[in-house]
Parts: structure tokens; C-alpha cells; sequence
């Protein structure tokens, strides 16, 4: 038995989307709204560790962290001796919220139909009550950027915390991006199942196709929106007024060199900000993508090289875009297969082979808060920031490692999810006579 | 879920009216990679693995230890062992070395897996459409892979006759059986064998079972075929010992010979093992009294994401059950799945296995075993043993290979750290003694970027259009 705490009651929310600026709503009277971890390795995952700390959380908030750090009285304590607080995880890409179970199609909110679909706002179909969202945070993941897949515009990327009460209150950022998939030549490569790596060419020329309506729809939204008052509303290319004014970036899900490399070029051409995400090609062009400084969300390294690459091509691709000076997340691509929690284990792969551990740490912490624009808010210990935080007894890389308690927003999670619930009911079944 | 965009859907229309085509980038994704070709360098007769911490999977940790390997097999393991001069010698020093992982359901090297159109194909073998070029297993080699249970599909209740195989990249295809593995045969309950997850092709009938209830009337419908079948060869084979004390006696007629039945015949005599693709606890409870009922035992429950709920049971029949460490929720059957089903069964008593199902997860099994240590508190070395001694039990080769013990195949795999610690990898993995992977001689990334910094391509620096 790992999961010794269950507390009574339900999950509680700190605040709303405009967590900044708003004090929380009240809590439920029995849950306490502040607490000290004390005697623990601390972290801050920004600056060296901190052995035998303090860590005070009141009011949704990291009011204090640090070696000389008083306990304040009348506060819930928990006794960090033994253990280490870390940030909470950020996963910079699943469908969290969009889907249930893989093979029932009422549960898919993944999907739109069309190539083109800027206007699909993510956070309204992220289901608040999604048994995987208890199930990823009870392994520290905190927040995800949540989105849509298919076609070749899917629409807004949300930045959620992985508790709440609505969509709203879940989300520090709803529209933190819009999601771009740059058209592809051949397939290989990814997930992998049974045949995993053995995808069907899609053919050099429907790719060319398709490159060519994806520029002209772009031309098309740019200049809609370059219009002062357009006669008939589009609200398509309204949503993708943000991106092409560069306020906020673009992620674009690619694989191959080639993908990239067209990337780059439209990047240029409409003077978009860029994220690639997946990129396991990206080492090829890493000196180029560290010198225009566009940041890789990479993985899930649970997948396998495409065609003849190295058989450690995926694992190693982080580690050799992180030494060019690239900055790196990961993500999980967890589309309801319930890998999300596994994200720590996505940067420990690529820690075998070449990803220095503490940038590895910082690629599911610091680095995706800076790149999704919250570093004041999420991805560090630090006095002021969101008390988005987690507790183990060893390093969050190692399976091995128990997680101990998760906090989101200052409230302690929890363990009561459908894993929990169902280990602790068989566990207790009679022998059979 | 691959993270291949979908371009099947219709455009969107009037987008493009009036637009000067741009010129899209060159399609440069078929670059010049050098084909993948590593040497096997020949067997020694005499290997000597020192220095290394040895997890033996059958009798714990040995610190500083050496493994003296003769003619492929494991001559002496400890500590202070001398080695023979003449010893072909494997530095461990800060090396771990465990057996060579087994992973009990895989489809890597299989050129098709499912022959769909019968509910019964007991008589397909997978023997007959192995690979030895899969890229698949030289990956999962240099994951620590030594065997691998190459089974059927789960499109039909019983699937065909699986392969055990060794992974001896770059030899020919003949060299991956693993000679002294018992025969086997792939059978599946459920959601895929309904074929209700699948697009249903028009005007197609469906295919006879679509429903659980179903799906035991027809085993027991085989078996009883099988046993009516097998009555009819001893009567024959009684006859001919009669006929030789009898010369007036007419030559009695064979029955008709049937490779169906022949392999459902072997199953009943308990020659050939059964690894039952299964998730729900009913569906296994149902296969267990079937299995009961005919006298024979399932040898492996494959999946079993339900098995926490009767894992007594499971216990009891005396079958093994090889799972995911924690996939859920990918189908309705899978939704029940806890990362806690493989300590839990362990903990009654099921002999359990961590299986890939996956060329992905096949390559790097030693992290999915380690989550048995994280969800429901296995031992290390039951950890361990999930992906090497217990899927060899259940493959019927466990006097073989699975743990380093002597007199077994030496089936090997070298790990520059601690297998379960996260920085961990595969230095050098082992086949009876011979090294089938050695990552200094790999064709890694490093290398390759070497090679390219060396022959350097045109364009590489640029972003541009081209």
C-alpha cells in the first residue's frame, strides 16, 4: 500500500482563469487553506537545492520557501523529514478532458471535422470530471496544455490545472496557443502499437497540396484581420487574429526535418511566433532552431524512430537540442491512453542517453511555464508563485519514487481516483471458498 | 495514439479562390541515412563478465560478482570466480547485469498477425511468416531483449500457433526459434474478437461469435470436436496394435488428417500452451472453467487487466498472467485497468509478467517493471522477475534462460546503471554468450551526427523555402 493519504471530501478549488488577479472563492470550511511542509528538500528547480526547508502555502499561494523560513502558528503542518517538494509537472501536450475511453466514440472530443478550424475553442469541451485527470496529478502532474488533434488547424491549446470545479476554473491560460499540424510526407515513426513505425506514405504531392491551402487560408485570415471593420464576420479567422499578430505562439506538430524545415519558412512568411512539438527529427536543424530561439516541446519519447534512424534517435534527440541551446518541454501526447502521469519517465529516457538530469527536471517545470508565458505564476518554488507543488521521497525521474502528497493551488489533492478506489475494493475481497 | 495527422477529411471550402499558389517546401524527408548494418562478432567459446553488480532474478543480488559463461552457457556465477585464461573478458565494473529480458507478448518480426476470416484458426503459425530484418527487434535488443513470445492477433477466439523466438539479429530467419520452447497457441475473448471495435465493412456478414456467450459456446464447441477427434485416432492407432496380433484382421483406415484439430488435439494433451489475450474478470472466469472442464490448463492469461479482481482464481488454475504495467482506459474493457494489477496478483500468488504488446514498450520493459515496485509495493526482484524468470515460467522455458543461474543459457543484459534507475541504459545485451548488441559499436545518434558533421549536407543551416 503506497497511498496512505485519503481525506475526506471533495477536490476544492483555489481560483478562477484570472487566478492572478482575484483572491480565492471561500473553501469548504473543513479544508484547511494553509500549510507548512517543514524539514524537506526543497526544489525550486530555479537555484540550488534546499536541504531542510520550509515550504508555506496559504491562500493558493508559495508564500515562503526556504532554509530559515518560520513555521507561522495555527497552521496544518506536514512533516517533510525524509522527503522532497518539487514544483508540479507540466505536460505540454495531451487531450486531457477531450476523451474518456479510447473505443467509445461518445466520450471523443478530440476531433473536428475539416482541415481548418481556428475558431475550435479547447477549454469548452475539457469535461472537469474526466476520471484521468485525479488519476495523472496523483503522479504530481499539475497542468497540461490541453488540445485538439486532426486536420491541419485544430483550433486553441488551453493551459489547465488538473483540478477544478469548471473548465473555467481550470484553466490559467484557455487560450495559451493555437495548434498547427504542417503537413507531412510519408508516415513512420510515433506511438507504435503492434506495427508501431510502419505508417503509409500520404505521397509528395497531396502533401504539396495541402502546404499550399494552409498558406492561403493564413493569407486569407491575415488579411481579414488587417481589415478595420470587415462587412461579414469570420470567426475562423478572427481566432487566428492573436497568433498572426505574434500575441500569442503558434504550436505546430511536426515529426520529420522536412516538416520543420517548412515550419521555419512559414514562420518567416507570417511573422508567426513557433513552438514545434514532437520534432524527432529537430536534432538535425538544432544549431538553426537554438539561433532564431524557438522552443521544442519533445515526445512522447514513448515512441519509436521512423524508418532507418538510430534506434536511440528519439531518446537522444532532447539531449542533443538541450547542449545546441535549444530550449526544451516534453509532452506526454496523451490522447485518453492514460500516459500522462508517465511524464516524468518521458524526461528520464532521454536522461539515458545525453539529457543532462536537472535540465531534464527544468524541461517539465520551469521550462514549459516560461515558454507558455506563466513563469510568474507556475514552474518553480519560489515565494509569490501558485502553490502548484508536490512531495516525494526521491527524484520524480525514478519509478520507484512515491509521491507523498499533491498540491494544486494550495489545496491538497486527494487520493480518491478510480485507481485508488478499485485497488483498495479487490484488495479487501474475501479468498473465495 | 501515432501522432499522424489525418488528411482524409474534405477541405474546407472557397479558402483558396483567388490565391496565388505559393510554392511549398521540397519534400527533403527522404534523406540519405546510412542502412542499418551491425556486425555480430562470433561466439567465444569462453566469456567472463567481471566486476559487475549481477542481478540474478532467482536468488538475489550479487555485488562485485562474475559470470563465467562456456559454449553459450552459464558455467559459474559469484563472487572471487578466477577467470580462465583464454576468457574473452566484459568489463562490469558500475555495470548491472540482470538476465536478459523475455517479453511474453510481442508482434515485432511478424509479417501478419491475424487470419481473420475464421473463429478458429488454430492451424496458422506465426513460425511461417517470421522476419529476421524487423527493425523491431534489433530496437528491442538494444533494450535488453533476449526472447521475445511472438503471438497471433486477437481478431479470432482461437489465433494460431505462436513463435518463441531469440532475438539473433543478422542471422537468418531459421536462428530466431528458440529451440526447446514447448509449443503454444494464441486465443482472445472479447471486445476484438466481437469486432465491434472496428469499422464494419458493408454488406459484409459478421463473423460468428459477437458475443461473450458466444465466444464459449465455440471453445467449447472446438474442444469437443477435438476430443471427438482424438477418440478417433487412438480408436485407429488400437485397431493397428490389434491388426498386428491379428494378420485376418482388415487394415484399418486413418481418419482424415486435420491440422486444426491436430493443434487443438495437443492443447487437450498438454503439449501445446495456451496464452489467452483476456481483460474482464467474467471472460477469464469463463476460460478458466472451460479450460477446467476440458483438463487442461491456460498456461498464460495475455493482458488480464481484470485480473486483480480474481487473482485467486488465477492462482489456483495454476496460470500465469502476463499484463501491461499501467495502460487503461484505451477500450471499455481496459477502462477497469489499475497499475496495481500486477503487485496485487503477485501478492496472491499469480506467477505475473509485464509484457509490450509494442515494439515502443518492448524496448525499454525495465521501466515498465519498475512501476510494479511504485503501484502496490512489489520487491525489487519480483519487479524483476515480472519481465525475465516468471514470462519464461509461463513460456515454458524456465529451465532455459530467465534467470543467471548455472547451467542456463547465457541470455544476458548489461546496463550502465541500475535497470529501474531513470538514467539507466543498455550497454550490451547477450544471446547464449554472444554479443548480439553492444552500444559502442551501435549506429546511435551520436554517431550518425558525427558522420554528418564529417559529410556535411548542403542546406542544413537554413530555415528558408527551398
Amino acid at each position: 500500500m503506497i497511498r496512505r493519504i485519503v481525506l475526506p471530501g471533495v477536490v476544492a478549488m483555489a481560483a478562477g482563469a484570472q487566478l492572478a488577479a482575484q483572491a480565492p472563492p471561500a473553501q469548504p470550511s473543513s479544508r484547511p487553506t494553509a500549510y507548512a511542509i517543514t524539514n524537506a528538500t526543497i526544489v525550486p528547480v530555479v537555484g540550488a537545492r534546499i536541504t531542510n526547508g520550509t515550504v508555506v502555502i496559504r491562500n493558493g499561494r508559495i508564500e515562503a520557501a526556504g532554509a530559515g523560513v518560520a513555521t507561522p502558528a495555527g497552521i496544518t503542518v506536514i512533516d517533510g523529514r525524509g522527503l522532497f517538494v518539487y514544483p508540479g509537472l507540466i505536460d505540454s501536450g495531451d487531450r486531457m478532458g477531450l476523451t474518456e475511453i479510447g473505443s467509445v466514440p461518445g466520450g471523443q472530443d478530440t476531433q473536428e471535422l475539416g482541415q481548418f478550424n481556428p475558431q475550435n475553442d479547447v477549454i469548452t469541451a475539457v469535461n472537469p470530471s474526466s476520471v484521468h485527470i485525479p488519476v495523472t496529478r496523483a503522479n504530481g502532474v499539475t497542468s497540461a496544455i490541453t488540445s485538439a488533434q486532426g486536420g491541419m488547424i485544430q483550433g486553441t491549446a488551453a493551459l489547465i490545472d488538473l483540478a477544478g470545479w469548471t473548465p473555467d476554473e481550470m484553466a490559467t491560460k484557455g487560450r495559451v496557443a493555437m495548434v498547427m499540424t504542417y503537413p507531412r510526407v510519408g508516415g513512420g515513426g510515433g506511438r507504435g502499437g503492434f506495427r508501431g513505425g510502419q505508417g503509409q506514405p500520404d505521397g509528395a504531392e497531396a502533401q504539396n497540396r495541402q502546404v499550399q491551402e494552409l498558406y492561403g487560408y493564413l493569407r486569407n485570415a491575415k488579411a481579414y484581420n488587417e481589415r478595420a471593420n470587415p462587412a461579414i464576420k469570420n470567426l475562423a479567422f478572427e481566432a487566428l487574429g492573436p497568433a498572426l499578430k505574434g500575441e500569442v505562439p503558434v504550436i505546430f506538430d511536426v515529426q520529420t526535418e522536412a516538416q520543420i524545415r517548412g515550419v521555419l519558412a512559414l514562420a518567416d512568411t507570417f511573422k508567426l511566433r513557433v513552438v514545434l512539438r514532437g520534432a524527432t527529427e529537430a536534432w538535425m536543424l538544432a544549431d538553426t532552431l537554438a539561433a532564431r530561439k524557438i522552443p521544442v516541446v519533445v515526445g512522447p519519447l514513448t515512441s519509436v524512430p521512423s524508418g532507418d534512424a538510430p534506434y536511440d534517435a528519439v531518446y537522444a534527440n532532447p539531449g542533443v537540442l538541450a547542449k545546441a541551446g535549444v530550449q526544451i518541454a516534453f509532452q506526454t501526447d496523451d490522447g485518453g491512453e492514460g500516459d500522462a502521469r508517465n511524464l516524468p519517465y518521458n524526461a528520464a529516457l532521454a536522461t539515458a542517453y545525453g539529457l543532462d538530469p536537472e535540465e531534464a527536471l527544468r524541461a517539465i517545470t520551469i521550462n514549459p511555464a516560461r515558454i507558455w508565458g506563466v513563469a510568474d505564476r507556475l514552474g518553480s518554488i519560489e515565494a509569490g508563485k501558485v502553490a502548484n507543488l508536490f512531495v516525494t521521497n526521491g527524484d520524480p525521474l525514478d519509478v520507484r519514487t512515491q509521491v507523498k502528497h499533491v498540491f494544486i493551488r494550495g489545496q491538497l489533492m486527494d487520493w480518491d481516483d478510480r485507481h485508488t478506489q478499485e485497488y483498495q475494493k479487490w484488495r479487501a475481497r474475501p479468498k473465495p471458498q | 495514439m501515432m501522432r499522424t495527422a489525418l488528411f482524409a477529411l474534405p477541405l474546407a471550402a472557397g479558402v483558396l479562390a483567388a490565391q496565388t499558389p505559393t510554392p511549398a517546401p521540397a519534400d527533403t524527408s527522404r534523406r540519405p541515412l546510412p542502412v542499418l548494418k551491425v556486425d555480430i562478432p562470433p561466439a567465444a567459446t569462453l566469456v567472463a563478465i567481471t566486476n559487475a553488480t549481477i542481478l540474478t532474478a532467482s536468488h538475489g543480488t550479487i555485488e562485485n560478482g562474475t559470470i563465467l559463461i562456456r559454449n553459450g552457457k552459464i558455467a559459474a556465477v559469484g563472487k572471487d570466480l578466477a577467470v580462465p585464461a583464454g576468457a574473452q573478458v566484459i568489463d562490469g565494473k558500475g555495470k548491472f547485469v540482470m538476465p536478459g529480458i523475455i517479453d511474453a507478448h510481442s508482434h515485432s518480426a511478424a509479417e501478419s498477425i491475424n487470419e481473420g476470416s475464421l473463429s478458429n484458426t488454430a492451424m496458422v503459425r506465426i513460425e511461417d511468416v517470421l522476419r529476421e530484418d524487423a527493425i523491431g527487434l534489433y530496437r528491442s535488443l538494444a533494450g535488453g531483449v533476449t526472447t521475445l513470445n511472438v503471438l497471433h492477433g486477437s481478431a479470432n477466439t482461437v489465433g494460431g500457433q505462436n513463435a518463441v523466438v531469440k532475438l539473433r539479429w543478422g542471422l537468418p530467419v531459421d536462428s530466431l526459434l528458440f529451440a526447446g520452447a514447448p509449443p503454444g497457441i494464441k486465443f482472445a475473448l472479447g471486445e476484438n474478437v466481437r469486432q465491434t471495435n472496428v469499422p464494419q465493412t458493408p454488406g459484409r456478414t459478421p463473423r460468428y461469435p459477437r458475443t461473450r456467450m458466444g465466444q464459449e459456446e465455440l471453445l467449447r464447441e472446438v474442444f469437443t470436436r477435438a476430443q471427438e477427434y482424438q477418440a478417433e485416432w487412438k480408436a485407429y492407432e488400437a485397431a493397428k496394435t490389434q491388426r498386428r496380433k491379428d494378420a485376418k484382421m482388415a487394415e484399418p483406415i486413418p481418419p482424415k488428417r486435420d491440422l486444426q484439430l491436430d493443434a487443438m488435439v495437443e492443447i487437450l494433451e498438454g503439449k501445446r500452451l495456451v496464452h489467452a489475450h483476456s481483460y474482464r474478470s467474467d471472460e477469464i472466469l469463463m476460460l478458466l472453467k472451460v479450460a477446467k472442464d476440458f483438463n487442461f490448463r491456460i498456461a498464460s492469461l495475455q493482458h488480464v487487466l481484470e485480473g486483480y479482481k480474481i487473482a485467486d482464481e488465477i492462482a489456483a488454475a495454476g496460470t500465469g498472467a502476463s499484463t501491461f504495467a499501467d495502460n487503461w482506459a484505451y477500450k471499455l474493457e481496459a477502462f477497469d485497468a489499475i497499475p496495481f494489477n500486477a503487485a496485487l496478483m503477485a501478492e496472491r500468488g499469480v506467477k505475473v509478467s509485464i509484457n509490450s504488446d509494442s515494439d515502443e514498450r518492448a524496448r525499454r520493459l525495465y521501466q515498465e517493471a519498475a512501476k510494479a515496485m511504485k503501484y502496490g509495493g512489489a520487491s525489487e526482484e519480483e519487479a524483476i522477475r515480472m519481465i525475465t524468470l516468471n514470462a519464461a515460467w509461463q513460456l515454458g522455458v524456465d529451465k532455459l534462460t530467465g534467470s543467471i543461474d548455472v547451467g542456463k543459457d547465457a541470455d544476458i543484459a548489461i546496463f550502465n546503471g541500475h535497470p529501474f534507475a531513470p538514467a539507466s541504459r543498455v550497454e550490451m545485451t547477450l544471446i547464449d554468450g554472444r554479443v548480439f548488441f553492444d552500444r559502442n559499436k551501435a549506429p546511435t545518434l551520436e554517431a550518425l551526427i558525427e558522420a554528418m558533421k564529417r559529410r556535411p549536407r548542403a542546406n542544413t543551416t537554413s530555415g528558408g523555402p527551398q
